[in-house]
């Protein structure tokens, strides 16, 4: 007789279910407990550590940043000038370096951060001369813009 | 000047496996051009007698890595495809890199330290220094 489909009493079976649960218990290979061994606690802390991984990655953007502040402002702290006055006075003075590699030269070249320290300084006291003296003193040097024509 | 990572590529078939057929038309085939078409790479290609483990293309670098990749069930087109794919390849490993920049000398000017920037008189080893 000509059988065009298998008869309803036939089950399939897994056969790769080994590898399909250790597809899930590799990524549970570092966790704590049980949940590095049992498939029904792994697959959910997997699962979750996933969701955060994939949150994080906007969280990490805005811990670093904070990190590179507050590492700029124990630096420019120790060069007596305090973080807003800091990075307003460099940025008025059109010097466009970022958090990161100012937190970076802080670490790694402290003398080109003290003469950064001192740049925004001296545009601080040419900020006061020029709002605080009214007009009658010439302009200050470091304040002077440069204009790109591109 | 390029100098190509990949040192040797191993083709370990069974003449007689079921699935070995992809690699077996890959040898009797495409095995020469891909040869010519890279002169640098030494192609080995050797049969394993008998019903043994699946047909694996193994290729080494010359870093020391040695990469294995299974060619069971595929076409000769698809095992080209792997060959040129493992030839373009070096032989670091595929692991997420933490950082796209790496430097040997970090600091120039010297690394910050508590000391760098407090008067150097806190620096001073010597015989007592009397109070001024």
């Amino acid at each position: 007789m000509v059988v065009l489909s298998a008869a309803r009493w036939v089950r399939s079976r897994l056969s790769d279910r080994f590898w399909r649960v250790q597809e899930v218990l590799k990524y549970a290979r570092h966790f704590r407990g049980r949940k590095n061994r049992c498939y029904k606690l792994a697959v959910r802390s997997v699962r979750r550590a996933f969701v955060r991984s994939t949150k994080a990655r906007r969280e990490k953007k805005r811990i670093l940043r904070a990190l590179w502040i507050t590492r700029i402002e124990a630096a420019s702290l120790e060069h007596g000038l305090k973080y807003p006055a800091f990075i307003s006075n460099l940025v008025k003075s059109q010097v466009e370096l970022n958090r990161k590699v100012l937190a970076d030269l802080a670490i790694y070249e402290p003398k080109t951060f003290k003469s950064l320290a001192a740049l925004a300084q001296r545009r601080r006291q040419e900020g006061f001369l020029a709002a605080l003296g009214d007009g009658k003193e010439p302009e200050g040097i470091f304040s002077r813009i440069v204009h790109q024509h591109y | 000047r390029y100098v190509r990572q990949l040192q040797r590529l191993q083709l370990l078939f069974s003449p007689t496996a079921a699935d070995a057929r992809g690699a077996r038309q890959f040898v009797e085939e495409a095995a020469q051009d891909f040869a010519r078409q890279h002169p640098d790479v030494v192609l080995y290609v050797s049969p394993r007698s008998g019903p043994g483990p699946a047909p694996v293309l193994r290729a080494e670098y010359l870093n020391g890595t040695v990469r294995e990749e299974l060619i069971a069930s595929k076409t000769s087109e698809e095992i080209v495809q792997l060959a040129t794919k493992l030839a373009n390849q070096s032989g670091l490993d595929i692991i997420r890199i933490r950082k796209p920049f790496h430097t040997d000398n970090p600091s120039v000017q010297g690394q910050w330290h508590p000391l760098t920037n407090k008067p150097s008189i806190l620096t001073i080893q010597g015989p007592r220094l009397q109070p001024q």
